[in-house]
């Protein structure tokens, strides 16, 4: 964002960059109407109306447990929503399954460090083009398959460089220190080719360096022309990152706005008053 | 080269294979008859354990595997006395049926989790196993199917005779592991093993899960029915009794002996575990005992394996020789 | 089927629902608490069958003492199993499944070579008396096992709602991480969960020692059976599996009466299938999220 923080300035840049919009028309890419999800007779959602805009970084904060990893699971098809409806460029996606959302262009990363620990880095990524990999059974037994591997080995290659991975190829993935899992982890997920890309705490558990050569990162990907929305507990990285942000609470969305109104916002404050102070949180 | 890299074996590596392959040419021509109908079951045998671990690694330790390839026994057995089908072709007629049987008892269970898939597959299998007990007709009931056709003389070759069937079912081993071993080394075979290890991750990468178990449960069991074939048209009969849990068990301690990891770890386990059952004939009364032992302790005390072990040892060589580390 | 051997059927239906569920249950705890399966369990049937057959038809104990015996023998087995395997192999799944198959092997082949691997003598009853209802006979022995399966099941089942313990158990099966945050000893939990287990197997085989021929291939053919109830009761569901095992004892029972035991089983398993296809959690299992 800007150089000044004020509140001022930021709407006026917030103004500016809705006009931006205009001019070609903002675009919802991923749009969530009424969606709930209820845990046997407990609400992890409850209602929430979500749009978001072909090439925004989306930042989803709110306190523990407010449902923000629900909403991904329930957007990336993990989940089945109790009700409510998900569009994704103008298709419904709503209970289809996982592997149908990410073929469309739609792809999620997780909280926890998820990936395949006994591969090396490059077939972490290799096996996850498998989208992009068409292969029939008769060709995996009998056919020649060697200019396909060489092409999704390429491929492969260059996402790995992409994301800083180039000196850590040939090494096991669960040998990796924990800020280059984070960053395979997001390599992973590229490799599906993602209009979308939805990004689970990504910074979780990383020193500040690690912390600030992912967002690098992470503004690198967006430079691609994906769209990403992030959840993400270290708040200062959240506004540093986002335009836009929605707040969950208690399954509900309490409030959307720029960083600089979120931060002011009295809700959004009583929400986190008790639990953390939203300006210090991540910084534990 | 490690075993258990994704690389293909390579150069050197090729030697000890090209080795015991033409070790095995000359073995029947240097052993008594009796010695060559033993090695031949070795050769269905890793077949029938090969073709398991495929399925293993999409983490379905399914319990029907020795009944698809009794489905492939049966089928092909049956084909060939009652129709008249020529034994070549009957063969993976057999393959096909078991491969059809596996998808059709595997299908709905896609949905059952954990434990109660094991349970099922179980079920399911002795369901099939009964049913040749029980219709006598055309199954033959408790007593089985007799006089099942020996394979054709061919080219002069007559192939009932023990060592031209010999080196049959060794060809037909040689190709089926060559087959399964493409998949092992291809991007689907690392799918499947995706799967096994993470299997959220693994469908938020757009990789579509019942799909591929179910092509596992295909593949491994179109060539556990062509163990079944091989074992008929040597032994010229079949009953129900050959593919009960028992032999069940022992397929599975082949497999977790010997470890599921590499590509060699079943092969390791029917050699080392089938010769020390050959071995161990006299003492044929307590022998499960040492069997169903060395199978809880192997998966209490080396969850590997021997090939885990093996695995560990060309590491801390590899270690020593500053030579990269392996990939598991 | 006259009406004679109708009310036969009928009784002999419900004592082996009885067994069954005595042995289901076991397993279906055991399975709540530490989500890990015992596929040795048909084995600890077979041991309390042994005991009964080596007190009381070879040493001469009483019967009731060697059906205590029984008791021990498979609450004793159950602590060595969960101790010996299940606890190393803690949490995987696959391994402690085919651990426990091992275990079949090792089990059979021990009592066979003690006892002899035939068909043992049969058991002479204690009871030789038999009900006359509606002109049918029900031999006293046959049925034994329904008074203990009632009193056993239900007092298992007030065990875990009621008392401390029981519902220390019910928790580490609903959630053991936020039960061992309780400070509830999660491992003296399973081995409780396994010696109940056992207790309950070797009650169920004690008893109906007299009934069935005695081998040591028994094991193996029980387990079957007791599965499928597990399965389709619902994995962990105490409720779930005695439902389960109530229609199974009567589906097995009749089709072998009408037809034979063959075919009993591959009703029985056909029956599975269908609920596994329509409800994979099973009758009253709950949806893992």
């Amino acid at each position: 964002m800007g150089a000044c923080d004020c509140a001022g300035c930021q709407d006026a840049l917030l103004a500016l960059w809705i006009d931006k919009m205009g001019e070609t028309g903002p675009v919802a890419i991923l749009e969530v109407k009424g969606l709930s999800k209820y845990f046997g007779g407990l609400a992890a959602l409850k209602d929430v109306h979500l749009t978001v805009r072909e090439g925004e970084i989306r930042g989803i904060i709110g306190p523990n447990g407010a449902g923000k990893t629900t909403l991904f699971n329930v957007i990336s098809g993990m989940y089945r929503p109790s009700a409510g409806e998900i569009f994704y460029a103008g298709r419904r996606i709503d209970g289809l399954p996982a592997n149908k959302i990410a073929a469309l262009g739609l792809v999620r990363t997780f909280q926890r460090t998820a990936l395949y620990h006994e591969f090396t880095v490059l077939r972490n990524v290799t096996v996850a083009r498998h989208l992009h990999v068409r292969e029939s059974l008769f060709q995996v037994i009998a056919g020649n398959l060697k200019q396909k591997e060489r092409e999704n080995t390429e491929k492969a290659l260059e996402i790995i460089e992409f994301m800083g991975l180039k000196h850590l190829v040939d090494e096991v993935a669960v040998n990796l220190p924990h800020g280059y899992q984070r960053a395979l982890g997001v390599a992973i997920a590229l490799a599906c080719e993602p209009k979308v890309l939805l990004l689970d705490e990504p910074l979780t558990g990383m020193t500040p360096t690690e912390k600030g050569h992912m967002i690098d990162l992470i503004r690198k990907v967006h430079g691609k022309d994906i769209t990403i929305l992030i959840v993400e507990h270290d708040m200062r990285s959240v506004m540093e990152l986002c335009e836009y942000i929605s707040v969950l609470d208690f399954g509900t969305l309490l409030v959307e706005g720029p960083p600089a109104e979120i931060q002011n916002n009295e809700d959004v404050i009583r929400a986190y008053l008790g639990t953390e102070d939203i300006l210090t949180v991540g910084q534990s | 080269m490690s075993l258990h890299s994704g690389k293909r074996l390579k150069g050197w590596a090729l030697v000890p294979l090209a080795g015991g392959i033409l070790g095995l040419c000359v073995l029947p021509f240097f052993v008594r008859a009796y010695l060559i109908e033993v090695v031949m079951m070795y050769f269905i045998y890793i077949i029938l354990a090969q073709s398991y671990r495929l399925i293993v690694t999409v983490h379905d330790w399914q319990l029907y595997h020795v009944v698809l390839y009794g489905v492939g026994a049966y089928t092909s057995g049956m084909l060939a006395k009652s129709a008249g089908v020529p034994v070549f072709f009957a063969i993976p007629l057999g393959g096909l049926m078991a491969a059809l049987v596996g998808v059709a008892i595997t299908t709905p269970l896609l949905r059952t989790k954990g434990w109660g898939f094991y349970i099922a597959t179980y079920g399911l299998a002795e369901l099939i196993r009964l049913s040749w007990l029980k219709f006598r007709n055309p199954f033959g009931g408790s007593t089985g199917i007799i006089d099942i056709p020996w394979p054709p003389v061919v080219a002069g070759i007559d192939f009932s005779e023990g060592v031209p069937y010999y080196f049959f079912s060794l060809g037909v081993m040689l190709l089926v592991l060559y087959f399964l071993y493409r998949i092992e080394k291809s991007h689907l075979g690392d799918s499947f093993k995706a799967i096994s290890m993470d299997p959220d991750l693994a469908a938020s990468t757009g990789i579509h899960i019942p799909r591929h178990r179910l092509m596992a449960c295909a593949i491994g069991g179109f060539f556990a029915g062509i163990a079944g074939g091989l074992l008929v048209h040597r032994l010229g009969a079949v009953d129900p009794k050959l593919f009960n849990l028992v032999t069940m068990l022992y397929l599975l301690i082949w497999v977790v002996v010997g470890g599921t990891k590499t590509f060699w770890g079943p092969i390791i386990g029917v050699s080392v575990m089938h010769t020390l059952f050959e071995l161990s004939r006299p003492l044929i009364q307590v022998r499960p005992l040492f069997f169903g032992l060395s199978m809880t302790l192997v998966l209490i005390f080396m969850p590997g394996g021997i090939e885990g072990v093996l695995l560990k040892v060309v590491a801390r060589w590899q270690k020593r020789n500053r030579l990269p580390t392996a990939e598991t | 089927m006259s009406s004679q051997l109708f009310i036969q059927t009928v009784a002999n239906a419900i004592a082996a629902s009885g067994m069954l569920a005595l042995i289901a249950v076991g397993l279906t705890l055991a399975f709540g608490v530490m989500q890990m399966a015992n596929l040795a369990h048909g084995h600890f049937f077979m041991a309390g069958a042994y005991t009964v057959y080596a007190l009381y038809a070879l040493a001469g104990w009483p019967f009731w003492w060697a059906v205590a015996a029984a008791v021990a023998v498979g609450a004793l087995l159950g602590l060595i199993v969960e101790r010996g395997v299940f606890r190393p192999l803690q949490g995987d799944v696959v391994s402690g499944f085919i651990a426990t198959a091992g275990l079949m092997f090792v089990f059979e082949v021990l009592v066979g070579e003690i006892w002899g691997w035939g068909l043992s003598r049969p058991i002479p009853s204690p009871y030789m008396r038999a009900f006359r209802f509606m002109g049918a006979a029900v031999a006293f022995q046959r049925v034994l096992v329904i008074p203990f399966a009632v009193v056993s099941i239900g007092g298992l089942m007030v065990f875990m709602r009621r008392f401390r313990l029981g519902r220390a158990l019910r928790a580490v099966a609903q959630d053991p991480e936020a039960a061992a945050l309780q400070g509830i000893n999660i491992n003296r939990m399973t081995a409780l969960a396994l010696a109940i287990a056992g207790a309950y197997a070797g009650l169920a085989g004690g008893l109906m020692s007299t009934i069935y021929a005695v081998t040591p291939s028994l094991g193996g053919h029980i387990i079957l059976p007791a599965l499928i109830v597990v399965v389709v009761g619902g994995m962990g569901s105490i409720e779930g599996v005695t439902l389960a095992a109530l229609i199974f004892g009567f589906v097995m029972t009749f089709v072998t009466t009408l037809v034979d035991g063959v075919t009993a089983v591959m009703v029985s398993v056909t029956v599975m299938a269908l609920v596994l296809a329509i409800r994979p959690q099973g009758l009253m299992g709950r949806v893992v999220a």
